[in-house]
Formats: structure tokens, C-alpha cells, sequence
């Protein structure tokens, strides 16, 4: 009975990546008990979480071909891997959820819970979409749902950050519908999997078609320099909000930009405009990420400008439009989840101030926020053994192996910017004293510390014994590759 | 106990060391004893190692596997136990002395003092045992960032700042030059193992080969060849037992490893002569350097930095013999690195001692102090002239291979500047002992009515007897390390 239900739920692991969350959403608005509600979010994304490795598992590690057929939902190549980044970060957000969601009153809160599940939903459903309209809708829920996230509260600041995602928001959709009809106009495709294989009988409005979808979702990730909502929200919003905007929506947007790019990057006539734009946003990502972050003294801003910059090196990898530089890019994903919620929800954890001096000495005063922290930062700087250095030196190897030297160059000196600002993370917190000591909070539940702790430890666990997660990102990337003509 | 054990147990007792300390932290007693009787472990197991790979033992532990075809992994060869034991022999006797400065002083945190002090010989060691070059690139990560609470110690605003730049400068060379240098090594010869004879040799264009060896010689920041010095002179800031690990047992040794380890084994001589510009130009800077440095010195009245110059100097010597390509060179460098060490150990435990107990710390005030601390500062005498380089010290050995070596290939010049170099550190520090040793006795010499105490003489002693080391056993040595120099079939 359990095996047909389990074989059942394999069998629509896509649909069921969308409309699992969603259903929770719409049950956790029902239901008065608000740790009922943080059960059902929660039980949802492992729900998601398992589906998604399950899947994973038996097709890119047992070679099994993940061909989408007719259906408007499926996981294929980079889909699977980006599905799975972002179900595991979800799920990370749905257990911090249960500490974090105590920035809302009670009435808020069921409401906060729905948003984040509708945000995971949105961006799983934007990685299992196979034509480009369904991706819009997607994630255009997503980014909705975010919107309404970051405003709950009600306080100004957050308001403020919340206005600046609506315009951002809908200057981001027009560009992707005017985008996506250009393309359909140029190519005479919808679905993405006949983009490497359509006779493309308008290159120039296609390229520019192309440019306008990868701009938009660039918005959405908060990339340099569309990120004026970014700082806005992370600095001034709810800690539930800013994770799950950093970690599922930062992450979310530039899965979907990877699986994009492994769709055009192959088509004729196509591939060199993709890599273009993805290259010239990934060094502007990088140039003005690295120099924000470096000069933030909030810490979620310095956590989400590093996200930019880290960002900037995925597309850096993106661009290099090779097999190599899509496992690369996809471990950078992996990576900048898992610092993410290590950084942001350690910072939630202990419930320091926002200030940097808010750190000083918290190594001390939480040693297990602290530690996770610690990790987070080391891995955005890619100190060896961490998953960022696995991420940092795939791509650089990548790069080289076209030789695109000033692409490395451009990585590199992302990771020299990394050292200074995640170098200023750790002596706050490891090497000062707090000048007026300043309590910690103490977490309601326990658990909610969890998610955190485990982000480090996969961070640490990943550098040093990979294979595994490099098999899978070879995998996805490979599957694309194959496809194309 | 086989040499496989002994390998890890090098590498793990240091880092038990620092855990026992930090558990035995008070009260005083406990925690010397502690640091004390680990420092013997240690120097116990660097003997048992050095014994077994002299009777041609073989070993290889690797920790795990974090990119394809790379181990974090280390090897049991001759030149790393040969420096594991000068940091097990050397490092006892600096974990003695620690132990009576601290108590001299009243250092503030002793136990942590004493903690990462004995992190970074964990990575000191681990960079000499490195089996291949991402090994080495995450043990000098490491040892950076456990020997930066060393520089940040006094935890002031000037130690903040000067621990800031030894981080930027260390991490941001490592980063942005021995990362990329390590790369581009993958991807031309596909591996990254550290082979007698090199890896690179015949395969990388001139071009390739040039730029990447400037690549790791400034990568590897650690041995301070200019511009990348600039932490050396921060890490001044240190207390005086953190200044003597660094300049003398961990991280400045380090360095000098790591660009030892690059020529020998990534570019072998093959390797180094598709460089030859860039060795050539190396070569120059080193010498040049070397001098510059030692005239510096001669300027400075601060002892702590006069000895950091002198230092540089001496690391500079060693990078030189490393680039000469011959496996003379090689052994000149590895001499160099066994005089370094045991010549500054000595001289920075004396000038500690004396500022212990008497408080002073400029050159000028150590006139007459042989007459009250006679055994202080004949040791400090005694390492003076191995570093000067006079007969019958560890640095006249050295010395005298790396004019004989570089004269052979050619390059009479950087003979000449290792002798005119050796001249300006006479100057520097030949005045200064002699002053010290024959100049009338101070009035109140110590600011400490018991005077220096056993724990604070007896190492700068036996440092200084150390010292003469290398006029028993360079033979040996020359056979010891012929392993490094020969190409494998």
C-alpha cells in the first residue's frame, strides 16, 4: 500500500513539488494552533525535500532519462538540481520558521507561513515548468508571494522595501513577457526543450527576447545593479522574510536563470547573446556586490550584497557556457543557499542586533550560532574544505578549460573581496568584546536552531567529501548537454 | 608504532596540545605542565618520525578526497622530517620558555597564547608533511588564521590593525595568486602531487612556466619575499613567545618550505629552466632583498624589530637556494631553513627573556647586560654569529653552500650578495652582543628581584648549542635529504 502511494507520488513528483506547499499554505490559514501550522510547513517541505532527492537520485545518479514528454510539468538536468537546492533550503527556512515567525503578532503569523510556502511553491514550480508562460506564472507567484512576506508587519521600513519589489516586481514581468514573446516570435517555440532545436527565423529579436527573460530574472535575484529592493527588505524586514527572500528567492531566480541558459545557451543563433548578458551581469553582479558588502555595516545587507556577489560568480559560471561551467554554477547555488541560511539564520538564532557591532563577541555569547556563522562566512570567502571553495574552484577550472582567463580573474577577485568582508564577519565575532553586552534571546524551541547547524555542517561535510554532490551536478549539467543538438 | 601512525600522530598532537591547554587552563600550574609534557610528545614522536624515514620507512595519509584526483593528503619524506624535528626539538624548548614568560610577564590569556601557538606548528607541519599542493594551500590557510589571534593577542587598537594586515596580506596573495597558480598547475600537468623532479617539467609553454612560478613565489606570502613581507613587520605586535613561533618555528619556516616544496617538486630543474627568466628575476629580488633587508635592520633600535629584518634576511637566503635549481641549491635552502630556525628561536627567546626581566627592548640598552645574565646572552651572542654566518654555526654551513652553489651555476653576483648580506648582518648584530657582553654591568638591571628564572635561561642555552648542530651533522643531512633532489624512475 505505502510502495503504490510512494510509487504514486514518484510518478507526479513535479505536480506534487507545486501543489504540496500550496496545499499547506491553504491548511495552515485554516488551522488555529500556530505550532500545528509551523508542523504542517514543515512536514510539507520534507515532503517536497524528499521527493525531489528521491528523484534526483534515481534518475541522475542511476542514469535513467528524464525526457518531459508532453507534459507541462517535469524535472529534467538542471531543473532536478536547482528543485532540490531549493526544496532543501525550504525546508531549512519551514524548521527556523518555528523562532523566526516570532517577529509577527499571532494573527500574522499563519498568514507569514502561508507566504513562505507559496514562495517555495513558486520557485519549485518555476524549476518543473516547461513552457516559458508557465515559468512566468510561477514566478510571478513566487515573487507576489514575497512581496506580501516582506510587508507583513506593517512598520515602515518594511512597507518601504515591500513598495520597492512591486516596481521592481512589475518592471521585471513586462520585461519577461515582452522577452518571451519575442523569443516565441523569433523561434515559433514555447516550450524550452525546443529551444536548442528551433529553426530560429528572427535572430535578433530572439537574442534580444532572450536578454529582456535573463534581465527580469536578474531583478527577482537581486542582482547588481537591479538589487534596489534587496537592501531595502533585508534590512528592515521580518528574519523569517529575509531568509526565506535570501535563501529560497535569491536561490529560486537564479535556478530558474541556469535552466533557462541551458536551454538557449545551445540554440543556434542564441547561445553567444546568452552568454553575453550572463557574463556582463555576473561581473557587474561581482564588481558591485563585493564593494557594497564590503562597505555594509548591517549584517543582513552584508549577507545579501555577498549573496549579489556570489550571485555574479554563478553567472560568471553560467557564461562560460559550458557543461563544466553549469556543475560549476549549480555547486555555487548549493553553496550560496547553505552560507545563507548559516549566516542569516545564525544571525536569527542568537537574535543579535542588525549592526555589526551587534556581532562583536557573539561567538562567545552563542557559540552554536557562532560556529554556523563562522562556517557560513568561510565558505562565501571559499576557504578550503567548505563547499564554497568546491564551488570557486570548479568554476575557475571551468573557466580556464575555455580559456577564459579574465572570467577566473573575475572569480578570484570575488573571493579576495569575500576575505575581507566575510574576514570582518569573523574577527566581530570571534575576535572583539562586546562594548555594551547586549542579552541573548534565547530560542522558544530549540529545534529551530537545527537547520542552521546542519547548513554548516553540510557546508563543511560537502568540501571535504563531495563526490557525491559532484556526480549530481555533473549529471544535471551533462543531461542538457546531451539534449542539445 | 609504525611510521603511518607516527605521521598522524605528528600532525594530531599538536592540535591535542592546544586542547589540553585550553582544558587545563588554570590553575598555572596544571596548564605549564600540560603544555610542557605535550611539547616532549610531540618531540618524542618528530624523532621517531625522522628515525623511521631515515631507515627509508614510507608512509601516506590521506584525510579525504574534496575534488577529483586531489587528496587532502600528507607524506612521510625527508624534508618534512627534517623539519618536524626542528619544530618537535626547537618547539620544546620554546613551550619551556613560554611557559616562564608567561609567568614572568603576567601575559594576559596565557593558555590561549599557548593554545594557538601550538595550532600553528600543527599547520607548520602540516605544510612540511603537505603530499601535494592543495594540501599545502589548505595548511597555509590554516596557519594563517591560527597564527592571526597570535598577532591580535594584546587586543588593542595597534595589534587590531596590525592583525588585519597580516590577514589581508596573507590570505589575499593565497587567494589571489597560489589559488589561480594552483589551478592553472591542474590544469597543464592534471595533477597537483608534489614528485622529486617536478610535475611541470616539459609541459608548461616558457610563458606558462614563467608567470606561474612568480604566481607561487608571491602566492606563498609566508616567506616574505617583498612586496608580500609587509606582515612580518605587523606581526611586531605579537607577545614575545607568539613572535618566536612565528619568525622562527611556524610560519616564516612555512613559507620557506612552501617555495621549497614548489621548486623541488612542481618545478623540478627541468620545470625551472622553461622559468628561467622568471628564476633569474627571483633570484635578484631574493639577493637584493636579502641586503636591503639587513641594512634596514642596522637602522631600526627596536630589538624585536631588528630581529624581524634579520629574519626576513635569512628566509630570503633560503628562498634563494631553493631557486637556484641545482640540487646544491636545494640543499643550501634546506640548510638555511635548519639555521633560520634554531638561530631565531634563540635569539628571539634571549631578547624575550630580557624583556621579561629587565624590560628592555632597545638595542642599545642591552650594553652590559652579559654581566648580569651571562648565560642569556651568550646564547644570544652564539645565535648572533650563526646568523651572521661565522664558522663553526649552523649559518656558516649554509651559507657557504649557497655561495658555493650559486658560483657553480654561474651566478657569481648572488654569491656576492649572500656574502655582502651575511656582512650587513654582522653589523646589525655583531656590535650589538659584543656591546652586550663586555660593556659595564647596568645598575638595576631587573625590573624582577628573582631575576630571569631557569625556565627563561635554560632554552636559550640549549637553543644556542643547537645552533652548532649542523657541524656534526650536514653530512648526514646531505644523504638524509638526497631523496628530495633525485628524480623518481
Amino acid at each position: 500500500m505505502i510502495g503504490e502511494v510512494l510509487e504514486t507520488a514518484r510518478a507526479h513528483a513535479p505536480l506534487l513539488l507545486v501543489t504540496t506547499p500550496l496545499l499547506a499554505a491553504a491548511f495552515v490559514l485554516l488551522a488555529p494552533i500556530s505550532r500545528l501550522n509551523w508542523a504542517i510547513g514543515v512536514a510539507a517541505m520534507a515532503w517536497s525535500a524528499w521527493l525531489v532527492l528521491d528523484a534526483t537520485a534515481r534518475l541522475l545518479l542511476a542514469g535513467a532519462s528524464a525526457g518531459a514528454g508532453a507534459s507541462p510539468l517535469a524535472l529534467e538536468g538542471i531543473g532536478h538540481a536547482g528543485a532540490a537546492v531549493l526544496a532543501c533550503a525550504g525546508l531549512a527556512v519551514m524548521v527556523a520558521a518555528g523562532a523566526n515567525l516570532r517577529d509577527f503578532g499571532s494573527r500574522e503569523r499563519p498568514l507569514a507561513l502561508a507566504l513562505g510556502l507559496c514562495v517555495c511553491s513558486g520557485w519549485q514550480g518555476a524549476m518543473v515548468a516547461q513552457d516559458l508562460l508557465g515559468v512566468f506564472l510561477a514566478c510571478e507567484t513566487a515573487w507576489l508571494a514575497s512581496v506580501g512576506l516582506a510587508a507583513l508587519g506593517g512598520e515602515r521600513g518594511a512597507l518601504n522595501g515591500a513598495m520597492r519589489m512591486i516596481s521592481a516586481g512589475a518592471a521585471s514581468a513586462a520585461m519577461f513577457l515582452l522577452g518571451a514573446a519575442l523569443l516565441m516570435r523569433g523561434t515559433g517555440v514555447v516550450r524550452m526543450s525546443e529551444l536548442p532545436l528551433a529553426q530560429i527565423e528572427a535572430p535578433i529579436s530572439s537574442a534580444v527576447g532572450v536578454a529582456l527573460i535573463i534581465v527580469s530574472l536578474a531583478a527577482k535575484a537581486g542582482l547588481a545593479p537591479f538589487h534596489a529592493w534587496l537592501p531595502a527588505v533585508a534590512g528592515r524586514t521580518s528574519a523569517f522574510a529575509a531568509l526565506t527572500l535570501a535563501c529560497v528567492g535569491v536561490v529560486g531566480a537564479l535556478a530558474v536563470m541556469a535552466r533557462f541558459a541551458a536551454y538557449a545557451i545551445p540554440a543556434p543563433a542564441l547561445g553567444e547573446s546568452v552568454t553575453n548578458v550572463l557574463t556582463a551581469l555576473g561581473v557587474a553582479g561581482v564588481a558591485i556586490g563585493s564593494l557594497q558588502a564590503i562597505g555594509a555595516a548591517n549584517v543582513r545587507r552584508l549577507a545579501v550584497y555577498a549573496g549579489a556577489a556570489q550571485g555574479g560568480c554563478v553567472l560568471l559560471a553560467l557564461g562560460l557556457g559550458s557543461p563544466a561551467g553549469f556543475a560549476a554554477s549549480l555547486l555555487q547555488l548549493g553553496a550560496l543557499a547553505a552560507a545563507g541560511i548559516a549566516v542569516l539564520g545564525g544571525v536569527a538564532a542568537s537574535g543579535c542586533k542588525l549592526n555589526l557591532d551587534g556581532l562583536d563577541g557573539l561567538g562567545r555569547r552563542a557559540p552554536v550560532s557562532g560556529a554556523a556563522m563562522l562556517v557560513g562566512a568561510l565558505s562565501l570567502m571559499g576557504a578550503p574544505l567548505t563547499l564554497g571553495f568546491l564551488g570557486r574552484w570548479r568554476a575557475i577550472e571551468a573557466a580556464v578549460g575555455v580559456d577564459l582567463w579574465w572570467s577566473a580573474g573575475a572569480i578570484i577577485a570575488a573571493s579576495l573581496a569575500a576575505a575581507i568582508y566575510a574576514g570582518r564577519l569573523i574577527e566581530r565575532l570571534y575576535f572583539r568584546r562586546s562594548a555594551t553586552p547586549t542579552p541573548i534571546q534565547h530560542d522558544p524551541w530549540r529545534i529551530s536552531i537545527f537547520p542552521v547547524l546542519i547548513c554548516g555542517a553540510l557546508v563543511l561535510a560537502l568540501g571535504v567529501e563531495p563526490s557525491m554532490l559532484l556526480r549530481v551536478a555533473q549529471a544535471a549539467s551533462h543531461q542538457i548537454a546531451g539534449d542539445a543538438p | 608504532m609504525n611510521a603511518e601512525l607516527g605521521l598522524l600522530a605528528i600532525l594530531v598532537l599538536p592540535v591535542a596540545q592546544a586542547a589540553l591547554v585550553l582544558a587545563c587552563a588554570r590553575p598555572p600550574g596544571l596548564r605549564d605542565a600540560a603544555y610542557i609534557l605535550s611539547a616532549c610528545a610531540i618531540a618524542g614522536v618528530a624523532f621517531f618520525v625522522f628515525n623511521e624515514t631515515a631507515h627509508g620507512a614510507q608512509a601516506r595519509v590521506v584525510l579525504a578526497r574534496p575534488l577529483p584526483n586531489v587528496d587532502l593528503a600528507f607524506a612521510l619524506e625527508p624534508l618534512g622530517a627534517m623539519v618536524a624535528l626542528l619544530i618537535g626539538g626547537l618547539g620544546l624548548l620554546h613551550a619551556i620558555h613560554s611557559a616562564g614568560f608567561v609567568r614572568a610577564t603576567h601575559e594576559k590569556s596565557p593558555a590561549r597564547l599557548m593554545a594557538f601557538m601550538a595550532l600553528t606548528s600543527a599547520c607548520a607541519l602540516a605544510v612540511a608533511f603537505s603530499a601535494n599542493l592543495f594540501t599545502m594551500f589548505v595548511a597555509m590557510q590554516a596557519l594563517t588564521l591560527a597564527a592571526f589571534p597570535l598577532v591580535e593577542h594584546r587586543g588593542d587598537e595597534a595589534a587590531g590593525a596590525a592583525g588585519r594586515l597580516f590577514l589581508a596580506v596573507l590570505l589575499a596573495s593565497s587567494i589571489g595568486l597560489f589559488l589561480p597558480a594552483m589551478v592553472w598547475t591542474y590544469a597543464i600537468a592534471g595533477v597537483l602531487d608534489f614528485r622529486p623532479g617536478g610535475v611541470l617539467g616539459g609541459l608548461a609553454d616558457p610563458v606558462s612556466a614563467n608567470l606561474l612560478l612568480v604566481m607561487f613565489v608571491f602566492g606563498i606570502a609566508a616567506a616574505a619575499v617583498p612586496p608580500m613581507h609587509r606582515w612580518l613587520m605587523a606581526s611586531r605586535e605579537a607577545p614575545s613567545p607568539a613572535l618566536t613561533s612565528m619568525y622562527a618555528l611556524t610560519v616564516l619556516p612555512a613559507g620557506c618550505i612552501g617555495v621549497f616544496k614548489v621548486a623541488a617538486f612542481v618545478f623540478g630543474a627541468s620545470g625551472l629552466a622553461d622559468a628561467r627568466l622568471a628564476t633569474q628575476a627571483l633570484i635578484v629580488l631574493a639577493g637584493a632583498s636579502m641586503c636591503v633587508a639587513a641594512l634596514v635592520a642596522l637602522s631600526k633600535q627596536d630589538v624585536h624589530e631588528r630581529l624581524a629584518y634579520t629574519c626576513l634576511a635569512q628566509a630570503l637566503a633560503a628562498v634563494l637556494g631553493a631557486l637556484l635549481t641545482i640540487p646544491a641549491g636545494l640543499f643550501a635552502s634546506a640548510l638555511q631553513i635548519t639555521a633560520l630556525m634554531c638561530s631565531a628561536a634563540t635569539l628571539l627567546m634571549a631578547s624575550g627573556t630580557i624583556a621579561a626581566v629587565t624590560g628592555r627592548t632597545q638595542a642599545g640598552a642591552y650594553a652590559g647586560l652579559g654581566r648580569v645574565m651571562p648565560w642569556t646572552l651568550a646564547g644570544f651572542a652564539l645565535a648572533s654569529a650563526s646568523m651572521v654566518g661565522m664558522p663553526p654555526f649552523a649559518g656558516a654551513w649554509a651559507k657557504l653552500w649557497l655561495i658555493a652553489s650559486s658560483s657553480s651555476v654561474g651566478l657569481v653576483w648572488a654569491a656576492v650578495l649572500v656574502g655582502l648580506a651575511a656582512i650587513l648582518t654582522f653589523a646589525h648584530l655583531g656590535p650589538m652582543a659584543a656591546n652586550a657582553l663586555s660593556g659595564r654591568a647596568p645598575p638595576d638591571a631587573f625590573i624582577r628581584p628573582d631575576g630571569a628564572s631557569f625556565l627563561l635561561v635554560a632554552p636559550v642555552a640549549l637553543g644556542a648549542v643547537a645552533t652548532l648542530s649542523l657541524l656534526v651533522f650536514a653530512s648526514a643531512l646531505s644523504e638524509f635529504l638526497k631523496p628530495v633532489w633525485t628524480p623518481m624512475p
